[in-house]
């Protein structure tokens, strides 16, 4: 046997890495999303200062290429701040800022969508600031961006690629070491590909049944 | 002013980097249109065979990650014989898979073309090729030029992509000064601002065309 074969062993090799893809994306994903909602959230009561801040911030991370973020956490802070920086946490804030951005821009024009008069209604009736937020805006907010959240989600998943550039061990980057290995470069990327597919159908597979399930409660009933 | 005192000196290396990604982004835009164009109107046929295969294409390419599909042109070609430098086959990739998003946005525009125009076109005796070119083509891409600008936006940060595989783009270029200089910090930080800049103007361009190809929708 040459050491160029596939071996039985490569399999772990691709779940290996498989996992680390997926961890990284779940875990950036739940800090993207709970920093992108207190930015919407703070965007909304006005917090004064606090706007053209947020905005500007968001706008960058959406308009530069992540892989240039990337450097600049990874590459940039340490070399600035003489800090240590491991890959994984390097990804890990990357990855983790950059969905905030997105998903603040979700959040926002979610929490825009409902009309001013209910809040007045609200205000009327004598609820208080946290009760509205909770009880009137934030269950039409949430079924109003889960659509566009999918979306972002399956494109963050696609964009965890880019972390094997700076060293993570993670799908894209066992494709690497195959490639390199075997010389089948068809055959690995296929696969590898053909994972990334299968994943990013089966999180749009499941964001759809969230968003159905949710917008059950808001569905327009008629008149 | 630090950074520019890091930048200066390498100015000249840097405008090189950014004439090709220039370059890059110019082919592969013009690229993805066409593909894009091409994919829709197959999407849009009657015929189920064609439907399929480019449905099949869109779905694929929209659901790889881009550097997976770069990495597989890149070593994979060779592999066939077909030996073509590192830039053409980065802005193929990047044709191919800006292809599949654009043909999403220009087959929406296509459904919202009214029925009643195109069975007054069929009626007037024109041509299905005639029809599609002149009649449905024109109002689609009318309606689908903003979101086809956030499409060509993000074709526009994935080039940076391209530095993977040894193409002196920009980013390619911001490497190799950041390793010269020492100074990741003020390099990488001024590339992501030209970047943002960069792809801000795009959009400013963008809602002119949108204005420009709309300019007889207003008032009514």
């Amino acid at each position: 046997m040459r050491y160029a074969d596939f071996t039985p062993y490569d399999i772990v090799l691709l779940l290996q890495g498989l996992g680390v893809t997926l961890a990284l994306f779940v875990g950036t994903t739940l800090i993207g999303l709970a920093i992108g909602l207190l930015l919407a959230v703070v965007h909304h009561y006005r917090v004064p200062g606090c706007r053209p801040v947020i905005v500007l911030v968001t706008e960058a991370l959406k308009n530069s290429p992540v892989l240039v973020q990337l450097f600049l956490v990874f590459f940039g802070i340490p070399a600035f701040l003489h800090i240590r920086m491991t890959p994984v946490e390097a990804a890990t804030l990357t990855l983790s800022l950059n969905t905030a951005a997105f998903a603040f821009v979700v959040f926002r024009s979610g929490i825009e969508s409902i009309d001013r008069d209910q809040i007045e209604a609200a205000q009327v009736f004598g609820l208080t600031r946290s009760q509205i937020l909770r009880l009137v805006i934030a269950p039409q907010a949430a079924a109003f961006s889960v659509g566009p959240l999918i979306g972002i989600l399956v494109n963050q998943l696609q964009v965890t690629s880019l972390i094997s550039v700076i060293g993570v061990f993670d799908l894209t980057k066992i494709g690497n070491i195959l490639n390199l290995r075997t010389l089948q470069p068809f055959i690995v990327w296929a696969v590898i590909g053909l994972i990334y597919y299968l994943a990013a159908k089966t999180l749009a597979h499941a964001g759809g049944r969230i968003e159905a399930a949710l917008r059950k409660s808001v569905k327009w009933g008629g008149i | 002013m630090r950074f520019w005192r890091v930048i200066e000196p390498h100015i000249g290396f840097l405008l090189q980097g950014f004439a090709l990604t220039v370059a890059a982004c110019l082919i592969a835009i013009a690229g993805a249109v066409l593909l894009g164009a091409l994919t829709a109107s197959m999407r849009s046929s009657g015929n189920r065979w064609v439907r399929g295969a480019a449905n099949a294409y869109g779905d694929v390419f929209r659901n790889v990650p881009f550097l997976v599909q770069l990495f597989f042109f890149f070593y994979g070609l060779p592999e066939l014989g077909i030996y073509i430098g590192a830039f053409e086959t980065g802005v193929i990739a990047m044709s191919i898979a800006g292809g599949a998003f654009v043909s999403d946005v220009i087959l929406s525009g296509i459904m919202t073309v009214d029925t009643g125009v195109i069975d007054a076109a069929k009626v007037s005796g024109l041509s299905r090729v005639k029809i599609f070119t002149r009649i449905v083509l024109p109002i689609a891409l009318r309606v689908s030029v903003r979101p086809m600008g956030s499409v060509l936006i993000n074709l526009v940060l994935t080039s940076s992509i391209l530095s993977t595989i040894t193409v002196n783009e920009l980013t390619g270029a911001a490497k190799i000064v950041a390793a010269t200089t020492f100074k990741p910090f003020e390099v990488y930080a001024v590339l992501l601002v030209l970047y943002a800049s960069l792809t801000t103007l795009l959009s400013f361009a963008i809602s002119a065309v949108h204005r420009r190809l709309n300019r007889f929708m207003t008032g009514g």
